[in-house]
């Protein structure tokens, strides 16, 4: 892949000297941030994610990039993918970039989304194995274990095991149902189960979701990231599986929960290219100046996610950084679902989370 | 009754053209093809009804390939036919909670002054401008398990009750949504019900409770059957409520709909879903028809 897509990289880039100068005499990228002066004065991007605190961040992180390239940015979202491939089977694509979540750019790399030519992007500071044929992470969060303080008291859970044990820890489980199968969940659950993830297959996800059902009917399946910090802030359930972001918010708030890190869950929001995109020369500059260091910096700051560029250095109060994934301690013990399998898994895995999710 | 139809009689009979001497042939027009009066409405329709559920329709046939295979997979999917079953009797639940909520509350509109009526009609209408999603939402703070009902329940020394994420929950924030839609046609029929006929039929020795049910109720059940169609088929589509107040033992069809074209992308098999739902609702409602017309019937007689 390397050579070819250098050699139609610096054809596309000699075609196109003109509107990206830095492109034009690199056979890598722009250094991750950079911006060139008013080089898209005229144009108009339109930035797709998933609004709230999330996009606002986003949008305060390419200020720079706007600012300086001169560039219109326009904000769309949230993301459906249904509505991304309504535009490109019509071929009027008006999204420039999408921020996806962890598995559509996998599923349907090449026919919703451009394989991204990498002499366009500085992939240098990308916390290793993130990068994907589609799409480069546009944050990293986790999905944590949080369990009520006041429950447990002197002997809380500690891992996903616990987690799954309703005898020894008894108590009603609140687990993410808002989308797309938690292909981590699922793995834990063949692990506690006794089984094995290393050559998982179609059967082995029965076992998993048998493993989840058999926690009991009081299970609560949270459809929002909204409704999983209202659960905790009101204390409806003994132990929420939630994202950091909200999990960080829910604790500012006044949940007295406390997080389990061990193989916390590593999730990743994507930034993708459209097929069909209209100028993808200047998504990938939008790209490539997010992924800078001071891009994430405020990013993180303003949303309490990680940052993907190993060199950002965000400043955060303490309430903040009890929840970043990034750091040494949390990052060694997360635990890396295996995307592959997923995947090439994804709509049988679908079916069955939906059967889960509808008490069948 | 009689007075409505009047009026709109006389109405349509004086079209009134602005037009002067071209005045009369456009009323001829007009009363010619009486149709052109619902060509606004139904190319609306046929915009923003006909042409989607078309779409959906082939889809459901097309999308991967031509054939039936959307519609197999629907009824060999055991998750599919429990989930369709549950949004018929969740559906039929709301309608029975809401008519007997609704009953006497129009029954009440009708019976007070002016004033107070106009109190009524806007402790229905109120709520119908707010949001959906807000009302919903307000629901999930009355009704969790810390939540103020449960709250005031363990107050009085009994044990709480669990009320959210069952369809009990759902089945009350549906019907709490729905509501309007079963007051307001139940109204306009109960303000035409001539209630000289209720005491002419005390006067001739009925006690009351046999006026109501041998008078009032017959001529008031066109506004219960018409509420009811409308919430019945209004609950089928829920997607919102459902969601936020139930668990998974109350999800309903669109949800499954929802999973499949916005994470799967299978068109097809969303549109198959839609449409199963939709003949159900077609077939469900012949059915019910002739049973309706009877009651016309027996009432008009009566």
């Amino acid at each position: 892949m390397g050579s070819r897509s250098i050699v139609s990289g610096l054809v596309g880039a000699a075609a196109l000297a003109l509107i990206s100068a830095a492109a034009a005499h690199a056979q890598s990228a722009p250094p991750a941030g950079t911006v060139v002066d008013g080089s898209l004065k005229g144009k108009t991007l339109t930035f797709v994610s998933y609004g709230g605190i999330y996009q606002d961040g986003q949008v305060a992180a390419l200020k720079e990039f706007v600012d300086k390239s001169g560039v219109k940015l326009l904000n769309d979202g949230p993301t459906e993918i249904a509505k991304l491939q309504a535009q490109v089977e019509s071929g009027n694509v008006t999204w420039d970039v999408v921020d996806t979540d962890d598995f559509p750019p996998f599923v349907h790399c090449g026919k919703l989304f451009q394989k991204l030519d990498l002499t366009k992007l500085d992939v240098s500071h990308i916390p290793a194995g993130q990068v994907g044929e589609c799409s480069v992470p546009a944050m990293n969060y986790g999905t944590v274990l949080m369990y009520k303080t006041a429950t447990y008291k002197d002997n809380p859970p500690k891992d996903w095991k616990d987690f799954f044990d309703t005898k020894k820890f008894p108590g009603t489980r609140a687990i993410d149902g808002s989308g797309s199968p938690i292909g981590g969940l699922i793995e834990q659950a063949i692990l506690a189960d006794g089984g094995s993830v290393d050559n998982m297959t179609p059967a082995d996800i029965d076992k998993g979701i048998a493993k989840i059902k058999a926690i009991g009917p009081d299970t609560i399946f949270w459809k929002t990231g909204a409704e999983s910090q209202q659960l905790a802030e009101s204390g409806e359930a003994d132990m929420i599986i939630m994202w950091t972001g909200r999990a960080m918010t829910a604790v500012k708030n006044g949940a007295a929960y406390t997080p389990v890190w061990k193989d916390w869950l590593v999730v990743m929001d994507q930034l993708t290219i459209p097929v069909g995109a209209k100028d993808t020369d200047a998504s990938y500059a939008l790209i490539n100046a997010y992924l800078g260091k001071k891009s994430q910096e405020v990013l993180t700051e303003q949303t309490s996610y990680s940052p993907i560029n190993t060199e950002a250095q965000p400043k955060v109060d303490a309430s903040v950084a009890a929840f970043l994934t990034n750091t040494p301690e949390h990052a060694k013990q997360g635990y890396q679902q295996n995307i592959k399998f997923w995947v090439a898994n994804f709509a049988i895995a679908s079916d069955k989370w939906t059967a889960l999710m509808a008490g069948n | 009754m009689s007075q409505t139809s009047h009026t709109l009689a006389a109405g349509g009979d004086n079209p009134r053209p602005a037009g002067g001497v071209q005045g009369p042939q456009r009323r001829l027009r007009l009363a010619a093809y009486p149709s052109l009066l619902a060509m606004p409405a139904l190319l609306l329709l046929i915009a923003a009804m006909g042409y989607p559920l078309l779409t959906v329709t082939l889809r459901s046939f097309s999308d991967p390939a031509w054939g039936m295979q959307n519609y197999v997979w629907f009824f060999s999917t055991p998750v599919n036919v429990t989930v369709l079953w549950r949004t018929f009797s969740i559906a039929a639940w709301v309608t029975i909670v809401c008519v007997i909520a609704a009953y006497p509350y129009a029954y009440l509109m009708t019976a007070v002054g002016p004033r107070m009526r106009l109190v009524l009609i806007l402790c229905v209408l109120v709520p119908f401008w707010v949001s959906g999603v807000v009302r919903t939402l307000a629901w999930v703070i009355l009704l969790q398990d810390s939540g103020i009902i449960n709250s005031l329940i363990r107050l009085l020394g009994f044990d709480s009750v669990k009320l959210i994420r069952t369809q009990t929950g759902v089945v009350i924030g549906m019907a709490q949504v729905l509501l309007p839609f079963m007051i307001l046609p139940l109204y306009s029929v109960m303000r035409g019900i001539d209630l000289r006929l209720v005491q002419a039929a005390r006067s001739l020795g009925a006690r009351p409770s046999l006026a109501f049910l041998q008078i009032y109720l017959p001529l008031s059940l066109p506004g219960v059957f018409a509420g009811a169609i409308i919430v019945f088929i209004l609950s089928l589509g829920f997607y919102i409520t459902p969601a936020l107040l139930g668990g998974p033992r109350s999800t309903m069809l669109s949800t499954l709909v929802q999973s499949q074209v916005l994470s799967l992308l299978n068109w097809g098999r969303g549109g198959a879903m839609g449409v199963v739902l939709l003949v159900a609702t077609f077939m469900l409602l012949a059915l019910a028809a002739p049973l309706m017309r009877q009651r016309h019937k027996q009432a008009s007689r009566s």
